[in-house]
């Protein structure tokens, strides 16, 4: 029986050497963190030239407690087209890597992401009524003016247009949500599928 | 067979040994031995029945042929009591005046409550302790189903659950970190700071499940504050016999089979050497509620073990390997990105992204794999015993979630976590009924996360090193057994890793503290016994309520840990936040009484646990994905009160009515607030009826159940997700001055369960068939379970028809 006994005792000192020296103190490798989005830009350009409105959306803490900054209303002037392109940066890489644009990654993956509206009803003559942001399945969805498709000529949003009302209005809200629908994107696809990847809203005057 | 052979065979070695006996009686002759061997009616060998010699209150459990020995008995009468589940106790009278060898048959008698009477003797339970278990019969009626779901049969026992196939066991309302799961009598580490990681165990590998529901078990180390799960399989197989076992069901709800097979035997030249392979094979589609698919919830399962080793009297050793490997689907519909999602989830029924039935397992998802080494021996010297345990356990997560492009197919968290542990225990029989234990723990950890998952570290690399001392005394005075025992351990923790601003941080720090526990059990008459133990616990924070940071797969919330700071977010240094260790103080009486045709079990407990960490609402954040709300692990003084009823009746010698109840109240001390994911109260009653054998068809049986379960009205208040919305979006945060505990939707409504099940066995030969039909939910109830995290999105699963073959031989 001895036998069996320092046949133990050898692994249980085996194990413990392989214990001792397998502990690694080395610093855990930092991970990229590409899905994050840290700056959200939107851009009025003037269909008839002019100076452009932009407005941008700063998250400066990502999953910590700072709720985001928006540095002040979107003013548009009235009776004018606009084109809204949106830019996405995930500030955590720098200008220039692959990681910084999420705009164009959003684009590659067309058909796995569309962008939704909504706004305060009156503010734009085009598109009319709230947008297509629907709070449940009965709501209802109106149609945006998307300038952009995917590979299944679907609209996606990064670019689109609008046409602001005659009337001057003020404190109005204008919410843009991008949702993630890997295999659930579709003609019949709405809001209310998919994952929330963006959802920010704006306060907008016309002046 | 010869009588030396017997003998050697019949050695029953239990790693925590069973008392052995010392009778010395005046001057009479104590050398004698009693041999025995016990048989079902088909002469089968019944392993796990227990033996007891009522003069002297020493009991033997038989081994894998049905065999005990009592050896350096003295001369005189005695009166053998041979107990087993499901079977008509019997008691020999003996006059021994020299070495004997005794042959019993049992007769079948199914009584349901009988596992209490099994479990009286098992190892490693005290004496003293309250326990629940399951074996012989009451174990295949829950073969199939995993084990945190096999455990609700026992009474106190609920679980947790994320889904139809994420079951984390909950004894007494406290659950995770604060119970503990002895896999093969090493404590299972993973990462159980997860209300959604389930317990990675295959069941099939135990021929016990025992549930102690007192923190009496005060030899495995700290943690146990609610209790201690003990997954036991049966001993190893002494002699060339082959014997095996294989287990077929198959279940309308979700398509599902399972597959489990064992097989064991010795080597034929070398007495005292065994082996047993075994392995499952699981596969569920998805599963149902009465009206619509639960799409993705679907799960695969392999999980193979082996174990060889040498057992003689006095000396031996073995080894064990298994591995786990599970793939569980989580529900699409509850898949959120914020709490706008949530609200559409929350609205949506049937959830959305529902679709046809699949085998198919998508993202979101869980990878799960364990693997798991155990090296143990043991050896006699006269009175003493020693045992040395080692237990290495690598334990692989990686949990997928729908994200965006060729990072769907990356794990958003991924850890590896190696687990060493050492056990040392020198346990000495003093005298008669008096056993002192002395014993060492010592557990190295080394947590890892995946490089490359993209996202930041839920939790920080870290390194946690234990150890631990107790001191046990058991023995019995007058109608007294008495279980006292002290302990100390010691936990240091290294830390690495990365906060929110994806900086690099360090930490190292300890814990050291001291438990005891006090139990007693009196002996009122030959029929009914009294239990109260009384048990100090400690539990240091774990490093994910030290450390947490983000959101969980579908929680739609995010989590800070306690040395998170409250304004800048940042991590700080342990020495400059104020937190402690928890703390329980838990009080267990029992009282059980079996005489004639009435079995009863009635406990009371209370569970004051100070410094209770749980998390706290603090606030509503938004970022770029929307509004969430916020909640940071803070403690509390949490206090339990519950009571665990269960009844047996004979109508008749066929007829038999079983009852149990289990109740529950618990509150937040401190803050004078309910606590969340409380079990509600719960009623359950069968009627069971035991056919005569037809022809050669044997035990056929037929029992109807019924299960209420009452609605949870000590639940915390409720504060809609659109109102949290609104609010912030008008500028209030609704938590910031109130931070009660919340809950998005109501507690769900009571419901009844009705469930049937009828089984008949065909021994054939020397091997023998059972066979066993039951149908769950029979009314097919739509309905939801508080306790199931799954409760916001979907119904829980309709009726399933399960069909289980055993054959064994």
């Amino acid at each position: 029986m001895k036998v069996y006994f320092n046949f133990l005792l050898l692994l249980l000192s085996t194990t413990s050497f392989i214990l001792l020296t397998s502990c690694k103190n080395d610093d855990p490798e930092p991970e990229n963190i590409p899905e994050l989005i840290t700056k959200v830009t939107l851009k009025f350009t003037p269909a008839g030239g002019g100076a452009e409105m932009i407005i941008t959306a700063t998250d400066p803490d990502g999953e910590g407690v700072q709720d985001i900054k928006v540095d002040g209303p979107i003013n548009l002037i009235k009776g004018t087209q606009y084109t809204l392109s949106l830019d996405l940066i995930n500030g955590l890489y720098k200008p220039g890597d692959a990681g910084y644009n999420i705009t164009t990654e959003v684009e590659e993956e067309g058909e796995e992401h569309q962008f939704f509206f909504r706004f305060s009803d009156g503010i734009f003559s085009s598109p009319t009524g709230t947008g297509n942001i629907k709070d449940n399945a009965s709501s209802t969805a109106e149609s945006i003016n998307y300038l952009d498709n995917d590979v299944s000529n679907i609209p996606i949003g990064i670019s689109t247009s609008w046409t602001s009302s005659n009337t001057a209005l003020m404190d109005k809200s204008f919410r843009v949500l991008l949702k993630h629908q890997p295999g659930i994107k579709s003609s019949t696809s709405t809001s209310l599928d998919g994952e929330s990847d963006l959802d920010i809203s704006f306060v907008v005057n016309v002046n | 067979m010869q009588l030396s052979c017997i003998l050697k065979k019949s050695v029953i070695f239990t790693f925590i040994l069973s008392f052995h006996t010392w009778l010395a009686v005046g001057q009479v002759t104590c050398k004698l031995s009693v041999t025995g061997k016990v048989l079902d009616e088909f002469k089968n060998p019944l392993p796990g029945a227990t033996v007891f010699i009522k003069e002297h209150n020493v009991g033997k459990v038989t081994d894998r042929d049905g065999i005990y020995v009592f050896s350096e008995v003295c001369e005189g009468d005695y009166a053998l009591e041979i107990k087993f589940l499901g079977y008509q106790t019997q008691v020999v009278k003996l006059n021994l005046k020299k070495s004997e060898t005794i042959q019993s048959i049992l007769i079948t008698e199914d009584r349901l409550l009988s596992e209490v009477v099994i479990a009286d003797h098992l190892d490693p339970i005290g004496k003293a302790s309250n326990y629940g278990a399951l074996s012989g019969k009451s174990l295949e009626e829950v073969r199939g189903k995993s084990l945190g779901e096999s455990l609700l049969s026992i009474t106190g026992v609920n679980t947790i659950q994320s889904g139809p196939a994420v079951f984390k066991p909950v004894i007494h309302g406290v659950h995770s970190q604060r119970i503990l799961i002895l896999n093969n009598g090493v404590r299972q580490e993973g990462q159980q700071w997860g209300a959604e990681h389930a317990p990675e165990i295959d069941p099939f590998i135990a021929s016990n499940l025992v549930v102690i529901k007192d923190a009496g078990a005060i030899k495995y180390g700290t943690d146990a504050l609610g209790g201690v799960i003990i997954v036991k399989p049966a001993d190893l197989p002494k002699d060339q016999q082959l014997g095996g076992q294989l287990h077929v069901v198959g279940s309308s709800n979700g398509r599902s089979g399972v597959v489990s097979g064992m097989l064991e035997g010795g080597i034929k030249t070398h007495h005292g050497w065994g082996w047993r392979v075994q392995g499952t094979a699981k596969k569920s589609g998805d599963l149902h509620t009465p009206d619509y698919n639960l799409s993705n919830t679907g799960f695969n399962e392999l999980n193979y073990s082996a174990s060889a080793g040498y057992h003689q009297e006095g000396k031996g050793f073995e080894v064990y390997y298994s591995h786990f490997n599970t793939t569980i689907g989580i529900l699409k519909g509850s898949v959120v990105g914020s709490t706008e999602d949530l609200a559409i989830a929350l609205e949506q029924e049937p959830p959305q992204n529902t679709h046809q039935f699949t085998y198919q397992i998508n993202s979101p998802r869980q990878d799960v794999k364990h693997d798991f080494v155990k090296l143990i021996g043991h050896l006699r010297k006269g009175e003493s015993l020693f045992n040395f345990q080692y237990g290495l356990q690598i334990n692989n997560r990686r949990e997928y979630d729908l994200r965006r492009g060729s990072l769907n197919e990356v794990p958003a968290l991924g850890y590896t976590l190696y687990t060493h542990t050492l056990d040392a225990e020198w346990e000495k029989t003093k005298e008669k009924s008096h056993i002192r234990s002395l014993g060492i723990n010592g557990m190295a950890q080394d947590n890892n996360k995946m490089d490359g998952t993209q996202t930041l570290p839920f939790i920080p690399n870290f390194n946690n090193y234990s150890a631990g001392l107790f001191w046990i005394e058991k023995f019995s005075k007058t109608n007294w057994d008495w279980e006292i025992g002290a302990r100390y351990d010691l936990r240091y923790y290294k830390i690495v890793g990365y906060d929110f601003k994806n900086k690099l941080y360090r930490s190292e720090f300890s814990f050291h503290n001291v438990s005891a526990t006090a139990a007693g059990t009196l002996k009122i008459n030959s029929s009914s016994t009294f239990t109260s133990s009384l048990g100090s616990a400690w539990r240091p924070p774990n490093v994910a309520e030290l450390y947490s940071l983000g959101t969980h797969q579908s929680a739609a919330a995010i989590e800070f840990g306690l040395l998170l700071d409250e304004i800048t977010n940042e991590v700080r240094s342990p020495d400059e936040v104020n937190f402690r260790a928890e703390q329980a103080i838990k009080w267990v009486n029992t009282y059980r009484r079996q005489k004639e045709r009435l079995t009863i079990e009635i406990s009371v407990y209370m569970n004051y646990i100070f410094n209770y960490i749980y998390l706290k609402p603090r606030g509503v954040t938004e970022n770029t994905r929307g509004i969430f709300p916020y909640f940071r692990y803070t403690q509390t003084d949490a206090f339990f009160l519950g009571a665990d009823l269960s009844m047996g009746y004979e109508m008749t010698k066929k007829l038999k009515l079983n009852a149990r109840i289990s109740l529950l109240k618990a509150k937040d001390e401190t803050n004078n607030d309910h606590l969340t994911f409380i079990p509600s109260n719960r009623y359950e009653v069968s009627m069971r009826y035991d056919a005569s054998n037809i022809q050669s068809w044997t035990s056929p049986f037929v029992e109807v159940r019924l299960k209420y379960v009452a609605k949870q009205n000590s639940a915390p208040r409720v504060v809609p997700i659109r109102d949290i919305i609104l609010a912030k979006e008008q500028g209030i945060d609704l938590f910031e001055n109130d931070s009660r505990n919340f809950d998005f939707v109501d507690s769900p409504e009571g419901y009844f369960l009705a469930s049937f099940s009828a089984g008949i066995s065909k021994p054939i030969k020397k091997s023998k068939l059972d066979f066993r039909i039951s149908v769950e939910n029979l009314t097919n109830n739509a309905y939801r379970e508080y306790s199931n995290r799954m409760r916001y999105y979907a119904d829980e699963i309709g009726r399933n028809i399960s069909i289980a073959l055993k054959y064994s031989f």
